[in-house]
């Protein structure tokens, strides 16, 4: 459905995107994740025709976005990151522009418009002036115009961002709901998010792909090591040394607070018990224990480790 | 079609939703009727059209910035040109449909203005083909402002700029005809075919020529051209 070949696109002489290949095939629901500044964006927006490819060929449904662009732009419902919407205009009246924009008239378009009125929760504020509508309904009112008229391809730049939890989850069930019928390319910089709605995840760094696997396999990945965060009053640097020295565990270093330690270490309970042993039978109070996140960065950093990318921090 | 049509409605309900299309006509209608109120006291009878329409094409000049200042420097502005340049719908559609709607407005303007004559009838007998072949002027004058607007509009995303950067090459087009003067013959000849002022005095004065009709409509097309080929840019 989705078939990026080689693409890669220049803002002035930097470089946005560089040298991205991957494909989505029909009924897939696959995530897009990265940090800021990674290169979602600027993809999505060469797969939805708002900008030109540099280089590369980029097809949706076979259709060239350069050469059959039109196409393209037909079989494709396009929720930006940045949800801009004319602040005069009702939301009615607004998905009534935005169908007709799309092709569609009379029956096909009154259904249409009802359909997705009725999908993204929107009956109650369908006369509501777009301008005095709250941000999570100004999203809805997003994802309505990109469903309008019900396209092969959804592109959903972040669609959750900026949402109260409970829109969130709704957000995402309707994402999932669309499975199957819809061919789906969401971005996101939230991993939990991707692993919940998607079948697959391409996970994209400085411009380019640097894994791409199903979420399972890579929370796998992941899961090789684990970090735990260490609070004990009145530990110093003997302590950590004899941290260290524990089995399993692979490295010591201090946490942003003082009196606490991040501790890597391989995977399993083992290694929080000996610790937490440790500091008991020293005669210290173990005051926190517990596992830490990995952040998007560190994910990116143990993912990219045998790439050799260099880091700017 | 369909999609210029869209586009132009939409805009339409833009302008009239906001206070823009509203102060337009009362400042255009307004400053008009001081104006009129003038001529009629003064009894210069024979020259009253003439002068109005001049006076129209000059208010254009400045009014016309000011209708065209948000058509896409606006959407640039917002990001609404995100949503709007992936449908499918080609550069030229959303150029034509924007560029008709401030058209519209423009004929809206000019029609009111129609109570000018209508009351001249009161006072003379005004010739009435003059007055339409005057009209007829002043619209392509006005039309042609719009065109100018437009591109000035989709070069920017500021609207403020939008509407010096109109004004400023409206007054290119306006002046032009004076560097005529301190030029040699041949040079001052051409840069006066350039000239709205020289295109425009004889269909102001009703007498219809084919010369200023091509004029005024390549400025039109010319200046469209440039407004799709600035969408295509894509300019994020
Ligand atoms: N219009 C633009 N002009 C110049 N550079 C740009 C432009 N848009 C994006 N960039 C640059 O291109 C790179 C990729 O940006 P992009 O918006 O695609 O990232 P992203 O993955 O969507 O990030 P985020 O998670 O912050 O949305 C960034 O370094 C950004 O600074
Ligand atoms: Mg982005």
């Amino acid at each position: 459905m989705i078939e990026v070949k080689g693409l890669t696109k220049f803002y002035g002489p930097h470089p946005a995107v560089m040298d991205v290949t991957f494909q989505v095939s029909e009924g897939e629901v696959v995530a897009f994740l990265g940090p800021n500044g990674a290169g979602k964006s600027t993809t999505m927006r060469v797969l939805t025709c708002y900008l030109p490819p540099t280089y590369g060929e980029v097809k949706v449904r076979g259709y060239d976005v350069m050469e059959d662009s039109l196409e393209v732009r037909r079989n494709i419902g396009y929720l930006p990151e940045r949800i801009a919407l004319y602040p005069e205009m009702r939301v009615r009246q607004y998905l009534d522009y935005v169908g007709r924009l799309q092709g569609l008239a009379g029956q096909a378009l009154r259904s249409g418009i009802d359909r997705v009125i009725e999908q993204c929760g929107l009956e109650e504020r369908a006369q509501a002036i777009i301008g005095t509508l709250s941000l999570g309904y100004r999203q809805r009112v997003g994802l309505a115009q990109a469903l309008i008229h019900n396209p092969p391809v959804l592109i959903l730049d972040e669609p959750t961002i900026g949402l109260d939890p409970n829109q969130i989850r709704e957000v995402r069930e309707l994402i999932k709901s669309l499975a199957g019928q819809h061919t789906v390319l969401l971005s996101t910089h939230i991993l939990p998010e991707a692993q919940m709605t998607c079948q697959r995840v391409i996970i994209i760094n400085r411009g380019r792909i640097v894994a791409e696997d199903t979420p399972e396999a890579l929370t796998a990945q992941l899961r090789r090591a684990q970090t735990t965060l260490v609070r004990v009053r009145g530990g110093d640097d003997a302590l950590a040394k004899q941290i260290l020295d524990l089995p399993q565990v692979n490295n010591v270093r201090p946490g942003d607070e003082p009196e606490t330690w991040i501790v890597d270490s391989e995977l399993g309970a083992e290694c929080q018990a000996d610790v937490a042993r440790l500091v008991v039978e020293k005669g210290l109070d173990l005051l926190e224990l517990r596992p830490v996140e990995m952040s998007l960065e560190e994910v990116f950093r143990e993912l990219t480790m045998t790439e050799n990318i260099e880091n700017s921090e | 079609m369909r999609n210029v049509a869209t586009i132009m409605r939409r805009e339409l309900f833009a302008y009239f939703v906001s206070p823009m299309a509203y102060v337009v006509i009362i400042f255009f209608l307004g400053v008009m009727s001081l104006l009129f109120a003038l001529y009629i006291g003064s009894g210069r009878a024979e020259a009253q059209m003439v002068d109005l329409f001049h006076t129209m094409v000059f208010l254009l000049l400045m009014v016309a910035p000011v209708i065209t200042m948000g058509l896409i420097a606006q959407e640039r502005n917002l990001g609404t040109i995100e949503i709007l340049l992936s449908k499918p719908v080609r550069d030229a559609e959303v150029a034509l449909g924007k560029y008709l709607a401030a058209v519209v407005l423009l004929l809206i303007i000019l029609a009111l203005s129609f109570i000018y004559p209508l009351i001249m009838e009161k006072y003379g007998s005004p010739d009435w083909g003059e007055i339409l072949v005057g009209y007829l002027g002043v619209f392509l004058a006005g039309a042609a402002f719009i065109a100018v607007g437009l591109f000035a509009s989709s070069l920017m995303s500021n609207q403020i700029a939008a509407a010096v950067l109109a004004i400023l090459i409206l007054l290119f087009f306006w002046l032009v005809g004076w560097i005529s003067y301190s030029v040699s013959q041949q040079l001052g000849d051409i840069v006066r075919h350039l000239s709205v002022f020289e295109n425009i005095q004889d269909l102001e004065r009703g007498i219809f020529d084919t010369k200023p009709l091509i004029f005024f409509l390549s400025i039109c097309y010319y200046f469209i051209f440039l407004t799709v080929r600035s969408l295509e840019q894509r300019r994020a």
